[in-house]
């Protein structure tokens, strides 16, 4: 009775495989007004990013010992600047970047 | 052999409940469902029914343990009354929504203020839009029905929804009638063992309720009123197998007495239906062309059956046992239903609204000859006065 569309399936009751990694279903990074931007030069790798984001976004590439932002799942609360002491990270507007996503369109 | 006791409604719906094994009980007491869960504790404790029995700090805590157990593969069975029924509100959509098929039994009480402990259906009837499945017990012997019947269509992979099997507190939940206990075995062939299809495993790892996008949100939502629009064959169905192998006659969403050439009617649910049933053959008695429908279902609320059940009737009486205030009709919630259900028709009978029975009054024998006054006088002048009356408190009818 109803048609829907393809590529919008939810499986039923939503229920989804548990994920491991990250969580292809449930992508957040299209909610940002604002994308915390990072200038490497100015971070001293305190973690603090990466304990306080709430959805687990930065982490760290121990190779080339900086951090690294998960742009699909960052949701733009801006926490990880406020908690960032050296100020490495600040607040720039999605929509400036070539990539930027239109808020709660789907980006991904 | 099936074996005939005199039980209450919260006793029958007890030994329902041991019959269809279920596997995980969660409670909290409020009067006057309390009564299940006392009889279930006992055969618990006595090792009559092997299961967990898990108190809940509150109502919300109650249907959060029973949406885990159910989630994770156990039958599972709660119930409440009153405003424990409104204490767990967040629980419902959840739960429909993650169609867990559990069930909950209601014993009505009215709402506060100031703590009437008397029946009425306002407490499960503010619930009724949240995809469960929902409707009313006559009788003990009813009620013990409807929590296997419930079951099977609940379970259902077709539908997998959630079921509020209510009974009338005190007036059914706690006056005994006869009941006829069936066998073990009969139960077993109505009711397959509970198989969730999605269930919590740690063999295979999934995500029960996880935040979602918007652009899921509408289609969550046609799953769930895909799954209402599903339930009737199903509900048919089971029925039909239930008559067949407990040797009931249910009709599955409206049952009708006395409708035979009768121009008014009654329509009602739940506990009062039996004093109705006794108004309606003393006035046939008497000559006058009465009858009355009762209905089974309130979710799904049978539309088709309705309209046709009603169709042949002059002028139908609508007693409500709940409120909406501020409602299209004024008065209680069944009255929207009943007319929404008959516009399409080409003839539609009068109707208006009876307000009875409500923070747990009785109605009468003269409650219900008045109201047929009432339904007559609108016959005789072709129309009806006003949408509501509220029984005894009329300046003018
Ligand atoms: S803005 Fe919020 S979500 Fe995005 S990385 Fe920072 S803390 Fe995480
Ligand atoms: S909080 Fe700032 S300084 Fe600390 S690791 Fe993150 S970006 Fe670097």
């Amino acid at each position: 009775m109803f048609k829907i569309p393809k590529g919008k399936e939810v499986p039923l009751g939503c229920v989804t495989p548990a994920p491991v990694g990250e969580q292809p279903m449930m992508i957040t990074g299209n909610w940002r007004e604002f994308r915390p931007l990072l200038e490497p030069e100015k971070c001293d790798l305190c973690m603090n990013c990466i304990v306080f984001c709430p959805d687990a976004c930065f982490q760290l590439d121990d190779a080339e010992e900086k951090v690294v932002l998960n742009e699909k799942y960052c949701k733009g609360c801006n926490i990880c600047i406020n908690e960032c002491a050296p100020g490495a990270l600040t607040a720039a507007y999605e929509l400036d970047f070539d990539d930027g996503v239109v808020r709660l369109d789907k980006p991904f | 052999m099936a074996k005939e006791m005199m039980l209450s409604g919260c006793a029958s719906s007890a030994q329902a409940a041991k019959m269809a094994k279920v596997e995980v009980i969660s409670s909290y007491p409020i009067r006057p469902y309390t009564a299940i869960m006392m009889e279930l504790s006992k055969m618990v404790a006595n090792g009559e029914l092997d299961a967990e029995f898990v108190h809940g700090e509150g109502e919300h805590g109650q249907l959060s343990i029973v949406l885990g157990a159910a989630a994770a593969g156990a039958r599972a069975l709660t119930g409440s009354s009153g405003v424990g029924v409104t204490y767990a509100f967040e629980n419902y959509s959840p739960i429909a929504g993650g169609r867990i098929p559990l069930q909950m039994m209601i014993a009505d009480r009215a709402l506060d203020p100031p703590g009437d402990f008397g029946s009425e259906h306002t407490d499960a009837m503010s619930c009724r839009d949240q995809g469960w499945l929902m409707g009313w017990a006559e009788t003990p012997q009813e009620a013990f029905d409807n929590c296997l019947i419930n079951y099977r269509v609940g379970e259902d992979h077709r539908v997998l929804l959630p079921q509020f099997v209510c009974q009338d507190g005190y007036f059914v939940s706690h006056i005994p009638g006869p009941v006829s206990l069936p066998e073990q075995s009969q139960v077993d062939e109505f009711l397959p063992p509970y198989n969730l299809p999605h269930p919590l495993d740690p063999k295979r790892p999934v995500s029960h309720g996880p935040q979602i996008r918007p652009d899921q949100g509408t289609i969550m939502d046609i799953q769930r009123a895909q799954a209402m629009l599903d339930a009737p064959a199903v509900i048919r169905e089971a029925i039909d197998d239930y008559n067949r192998i407990f040797g009931r006659k249910y009709a599955p969403f409206v049952e009708e007495y006395m409708t035979d050439d009768a121009e008014i009617a009654f329509f009602l649910m739940g506990a009062h239906t039996m004093t109705a049933r006794h108004a309606v053959r003393h006035l046939r008695a008497k000559g006058v062309k009465i009858g009355l429908v009762k209905l089974r279902f309130v979710r799904p609320w049978p539309t088709e059956e309705v309209a046709q059940a009603l169709s042949k009737f002059k002028a139908v009486g609508v007693v409500e046992t709940s409120t909406s205030y501020g409602g299209a009709m004024r008065g209680g919630n069944l009255l929207h239903e009943v007319r929404a259900s008959l516009y399409e028709l080409p003839q539609r009978p009068l109707t208006t609204s009876f307000m009875a029975g409500l923070g747990g009054e009785m109605v009468s024998l003269e409650d219900f000859y008045h109201m047929t006054e009432v339904l007559s006088k609108a016959v005789r002048e072709g129309k009806t006065k006003k949408t509501v009356y509220w029984v005894g408190f009329e300046a003018e009818d």
